[in-house]
Parts: structure tokens; sequence; C-alpha cells
């Protein structure tokens, strides 16, 4: 079924977006139908969806699901692939149609694409369905009470889990995704927020910037970063009877899951048992293995072995009871839910005539989750006083805020292992206590 | 040197890396999200008072209140340096 008949059915007679005047449920699925019927010429073709706003964007994924071949959600302008246009609504006109371009039969699903940050800094389109997008979605009693906020990029897999929960399962939807933590908090404040999905990072700075014990919070979710048993405690003792949960989600196959328990980690009995419609492996290097139930990506066949599991690249260490994250065994650095790839910074660093050799890694963060530190070996004679603040100088003009090195050390040598390459080991350690 | 002293020093050393402008006049009642550093100069900040102090109190903290101003800033780091 596609997203319009799932809303067309379940007929919520209730407010949908909360901003400004609103809009409801009903005004949704019309706005949507409008969309169709000014866009026939879109019908079995790929385009892009850029956001303007929730309620803008929220009608045009109603309308484009079940309608077009296949949807973008498009972060960033620089990413849109070929043979695709940006759909600038209210009613588009396409270019020529491109003869390459495969058109589909009327009655097949949507392919949905959604870009990660990938493993090599390049971003990749993963191919998504909408079935396998609203795998997660609960629908209860109770789901309908809730008022959520949206705090993360819509165009992205949380917040996209966010945007479709909220709409299928009844609750208002609020846009926090803009502004910093004082400047969201005053709008889940202002809309009376009661469900907040956010990074463990954000959840921290929105305790540094005011009351939000004043907050109804009736649901409380993490994800995007490895949730620490810390904020973990704080929360559930701040909020005792909301219900707390943190999600693991590889957004590349597309896989999550949820954990209610309030401990940081999963139970160890999932790795026999399963969870969530998948199943659990580990292999000799630590990393976690997880078999969907649908088939991912193409894209991705290189990482899945001959039962079906799907190397989620994730580092895990475990113990009697729990299974804990470690980070990403590529070494991609998460900094606050942002992924920072090390050669990329390296990459930059060497183009500095003062640099030799560059090794960057992820180092433990209390507030962010990680920050990005580079050990940096000098050419002879280059160290003078102002050159860590020239060489994050450097990094600055090409780099962004959150991928620049918070910390240079200095050092005589720099250690290879045994095929030459760098070392770059994970430098973060299992939290649990 | 005494910890707020210790500290403010170290919050201009940072604000210098991070790039970010701190206000002129710092003291205890002005709200840390309005000093002038941003969610990754507090990272680092409370990165670098590691370092120097040989303590992270945020790692540990289970305590309902995160602090709000300077002055709760500075209060938690000599509350743990005592325990």
């Amino acid at each position: 079924m596609t997203l319009l008949q799932r809303l067309e059915q379940a007929n919520y007679q209730t407010t949908a977006i909360i901003a400004g005047s609103g809009s409801s449920f009903s005004q949704l699925v019309a706005n949507a139908r409008q969309l169709r019927l000014k866009n026939p010429a879109l019908q079995h073709q790929a385009i892009a969806l850029v956001y303007t706003d929730l309620s803008s964007f929220c009608a045009q994924l109603l309308a484009f699901d079940g309608w077009c071949a296949k949807l973008y959600l498009l972060p960033d302008p620089a990413l849109l692939p070929d043979n695709t246009w940006v759909f600038s609504g209210p009613a588009v006109t396409p270019p020529s149609r491109p003869e390459n371009h495969p058109s589909t039969p009327a009655d097949s699903d949507t392919q949905w694409f959604m870009a990660t940050s990938g493993t090599t800094g390049t971003p990749k389109w993963i191919s998504h369905s909408v079935n396998s997008l609203t795998r997660a979605v609960k629908i209860n009693a109770d789901s309908k009470t809730l008022r959520w906020a949206l705090c993360y990029q819509p165009t992205r897999f949380a917040g996209l889990q966010v945007v479709l929960q909220s709409l299928l399962s009844g609750a208002a939807l609020a846009d926090c995704s803009n502004g910093d933590a004082a400047e969201r908090l005053a709008k889940i404040q202002q809309a009376k927020v009661n469900a907040v999905s956010a990074t463990p990072s954000l959840w921290r700075q929105l305790l540094m910037a005011g009351d939000i014990q004043s907050l109804a919070l009736k649901q409380i979710t993490l994800g995007g970063e490895i949730a620490d048993q810390s904020i973990l405690d704080t929360l559930s003792k701040l909020f005792p009877h909301a219900r707390l949960l943190h999600i693991y989600a590889s957004t590349e196959a597309g896989v999550g899951f949820a954990v209610a328990d309030k401990k940081a980690g999963f139970p160890a009995s999932w790795l026999t048992q399963g969870h969530s419609e998948l199943a659990f492996k580990i292999d000799s290097q630590q990393h976690l293995w997880l078999k969907p139930p649908q088939q991912p990506d193409s894209k991705l066949a290189a990482r899945l072995d001959n039962n079906g599991f799907l190397d989620t690249e994730d580092l895990v260490g475990v113990t009697a009871e729990r299974v804990y994250f470690l980070g990403r065994a590529s070494g991609l650095i998460n900094v606050g839910g942002n992924k920072v790839v090390p050669e990329q910074v390296e990459q930059v660093l060497l183009q500095h005539p003062c640099v030799v050799q560059a090794r960057v890694y992820g180092k433990s963060s209390s507030l962010l989750g990680q920050l990005v530190v580079a050990d940096v070996q000098l050419t002879q004679g280059c160290d003078n006083k102002t050159l860590k603040l020239q060489l994050i100088q450097h990094c600055m003009a090409s780099l962004a805020r959150y991928q620049v090195p918070t910390q240079l050390n200095f050092v005589d040598n720099m250690a290879t292992n045994a095929s030459g390459k760098l070392s770059r080991q994970l430098k973060d350690k299992i939290q649990h206590d | 040197m005494n910890i707020e002293q210790q500290i403010k020093d170290s919050l201009s050393q940072v604000a210098l890396l991070a790039n970010c402008q701190l206000i002129a006049d710092i003291n205890n009642d002005t709200v840390l999200l309005q000093s002038g550093l941003d969610s990754l100069g507090f990272a680092m900040l409370v990165a670098q008072l590691e370092e120097d102090l040989g303590i992270d109190p945020f790692s540990q903290m289970q305590i309902a209140v995160y602090p709000r101003t300077f002055g709760e800033f500075v209060g938690i780091y000599q509350q743990a340096l005592k325990g």
C-alpha cells in the first residue's frame, strides 16, 4: 500500500503538522491529491525532493510515493543524480524524457533513495522500499496522543523515520530541526511536544540549554550515535514515566532495532534468539552482522554472506549479558551524529607544506560522543608556536567545522602496521559502567 | 591558580582554536550557550580540562541537572576535584 492509501484508510481527523496555522491530516491528503493532479507528467519519473517546510514536504511524500518511479530525498543540492530533476512545486514540467531513463509499470512500488555518508566520504544513494522504511513504525492507541519534535534533517534516514512514524500513527509533528540547542528547546516548548527523537549529543545540549524537566515527555528516543549509560540514566531519572528507547540503525542497510530496557547496548540473548525480525551474529573481527527480513540494496551485495547476513561494519564488544557498540570498523568518526572520514581530514592536513604525515582518529567525548584528533609529523624546522593555529585554519578553509581536528599532536614518527599502512586504532572504549 | 581562572584560560585558548568569538565579560551568571562557544567548542573545552585537571565530570555524570551558567560549570569542576 502507498503512504497516501494508508492515510486515506486511517482517516485521521487531527492535526498532522504543528506550525503557524498548522495542517490537518485531511489537508495533507487533499494537498497530496492536488499535487498528483497537477503533475501527471511526473508519473513513473525519477524526481528529487528538497526540504522547505514540513507541510509541503509531507504532502510531497504522500503524493509521489506510488506515483513516481524513483524518489530521491536530497539533503544537499550538490548530490543531485543524473537524469533526475528537483521538484520545486506546485507543478513542474519535466525536461524531455531521457531515452535511457527506465520507466516502471504503473502498479510497481516507488523506489526511495537516501544518501549515506558511506565509508569513503563519497555519498552513496541507497534504495529503500516504502515497506522497509515503515517497518519500524509503531501504531497503538497511545501513538495518536503524541506530539513529535523533528530534530533531524528530514531528508536523512533518522529524520524520515520520525516523519513516517508521526504521519502513519496519527500523531502531530513540529519542525525543530534548525537552530542551536536553545532555539530548538524554545520550539519544542512552544509546540507542546511530548515525544522527542534526537542524538545523545543533542539531548546533552538540550539539558544544558534550559529547563527540559518542564516538558511532559511521554516518549524519548536516542539515535544516530552510540547511547551511553550516563545519558540514559540522566534522562530516565528526569522522566521516570516516559518510554525511553535507543535506536540502532544501519542506514545503508535500512535495518535497525530499538532497545527499550534503558541500558546501553543490547541484550546478548538476541545473538541466539534474534529480535525485531532480525537475526544477529558477531564475527571474529568483532563486526556485528544482521540478517534483515528484506533483501537490501544490490549495491550492498559485497557485504552479504551466503546466509543473507549483512556486515554492518559496526564494531561491538560482548559481555555475558550485553553487547556494546564500540564504533565503526572503518574508523569513521561520529561527532555528535556527523560522520567524519579520517582519510579525508588527513588529505587536507597533508596539503600543508609543514606536514609530512598525518593520522586522524576519534577520541571519546563525554559531550559529543567523539572528537577528531590528529597526530601530525612535521617537516624539519617547521615547528613554531603558531603552527597549530595555522593548521587548524588551513583545515577550516576546506572542511566542515565538525571535521576539523580539535586536537593536534606533533609527533616524531608515525606507527605503521605490517602492510605499511598507518595504524588507525579505534580509541573508543566500552562505556557501560 | 584557582579553578575558575584555569577554566577561563582554557576557555580563551579553546575559543581561539575553535574559531569562536567569546563575549567580553564572562561571569558566573553567563549562560553557557550564550558565551560565544558552540557545542563543538564546549566539547573541546571539556576535553582540554580533562588533560589539564585529569578529570571529566561529564563522563560519569548522573546528576539530573546539567550546568547552564558558567558559575554552575565551574561548580561542577570544584565539586569533582573535592570528591
